[in-house]
């Protein structure tokens, strides 16, 4: 997990704990699962993008 | 889009996974309704009900491979034959049809070889060929093994993810996930007390941001594969 995914995190976390409400606070849980998934989604992605671009026969 | 949600159990009141989702149903664009506290049905305004729905979830347990008899009831008295095909007008086309259906024995049970011993699509085969009937699209099936076990994160989950199952334009893909909170974040934010309000935003920026970057990543990496082709 990058340093930006990791404080996104804690940030999501802290506030679904000062929810009151069940719903709420599953909210804000669901969203950070989410937030892992597009974290995950990225990586690879990114590492699709350079092993694709990284193409020796081509030098 | 609008959800219509029609519950079938014959005691309601004691149903703790009924009351669980009740309670955790979306406050706008979903009509709910429950089908055993009617001593019998108004078919004019259950099939006007239908006309109105983008969606139609039927939610029930499973008894005995089937949902309770209150649906069958349901089924009989409100999907006549001219309404649902029979003048050809198929007023149902296109709508999509879901099914919450509670279990009480666990996933691994509905397969083959399993302590059920076939799977829930099997189960619900003739609410499927219905739904065919109508020229409705059937959704995939979105069962609740045992809830009695689900410990709280899994009851957290639970919540949006049935919400979503409500609402989430099909197919359940990351970036209709990332719509739907897209959709749903302002409101979420707004009812925040005043001091949360900025830690909201702030993780709703961030989100979208990511959002972006995962779709200019995407469009990227088809480049990319367009000049491989080449």
């Amino acid at each position: 997990m990058t340093e930006q995914a990791e404080w996104l995190h804690t940030q999501i976390e802290t506030l679904a704990s000062q929810q009151a409400q069940f719903t709420d606070r599953a909210f804000w849980l669901a969203l950070d699962k989410l937030v892992a998934e597009q974290d995950r989604r990225n990586d690879q992605l990114q590492g699709e993008v350079d092993g694709r671009t990284w193409r020796p026969d081509r030098w | 889009m609008k959800t219509l949600v029609l519950v079938s159990h014959p005691q309601l009141a004691d149903s703790t996974s009924q009351q669980f989702l009740k309670a955790s149903l979306p406050k706008q664009d979903v009509t709910w309704e429950h089908l055993e506290s009617q001593e019998s049905f108004d078919v004019a305004r259950e099939q006007d009900q239908l006309r109105q729905a983008d969606r139609i979830i039927l939610q029930f347990p499973l008894y005995w491979y089937a949902a309770p008899a209150g649906l069958k009831q349901w089924e009989d008295d409100v999907l006549t034959r001219t309404f649902v095909y029979g003048d050809h007008r198929f007023p149902l086309a296109d709508k999509e049809l879901g099914i919450v259906v509670t279990t009480g024995m666990p996933e691994k049970a509905f397969q083959r070889g399993g302590a059920e011993g076939l799977t829930l699509d099997a189960a619900l085969s003739p609410l499927a060929a219905v739904a065919a009937r109508a020229h409705m699209r059937w959704l995939p099936t979105f069962p609740i093994y045992q809830f009695g076990y689900l410990e709280e994160p899994e009851k957290l989950q639970l919540v949006v993810d049935y919400q979503r199952y409500l609402t989430q334009p099909q197919p359940d893909s990351l970036e209709q996930r990332q719509a739907w909170f897209t959709h749903k974040l302002p409101a979420m934010i707004d009812q925040l007390p005043p001091e949360q309000q900025a830690t909201g935003r702030l993780i709703q920026a961030e989100f979208e941001q990511q959002k972006d970057d995962i779709e200019a990543l995407a469009d990227t990496l088809a480049m990319i594969k367009e000049q491989e082709d080449d």
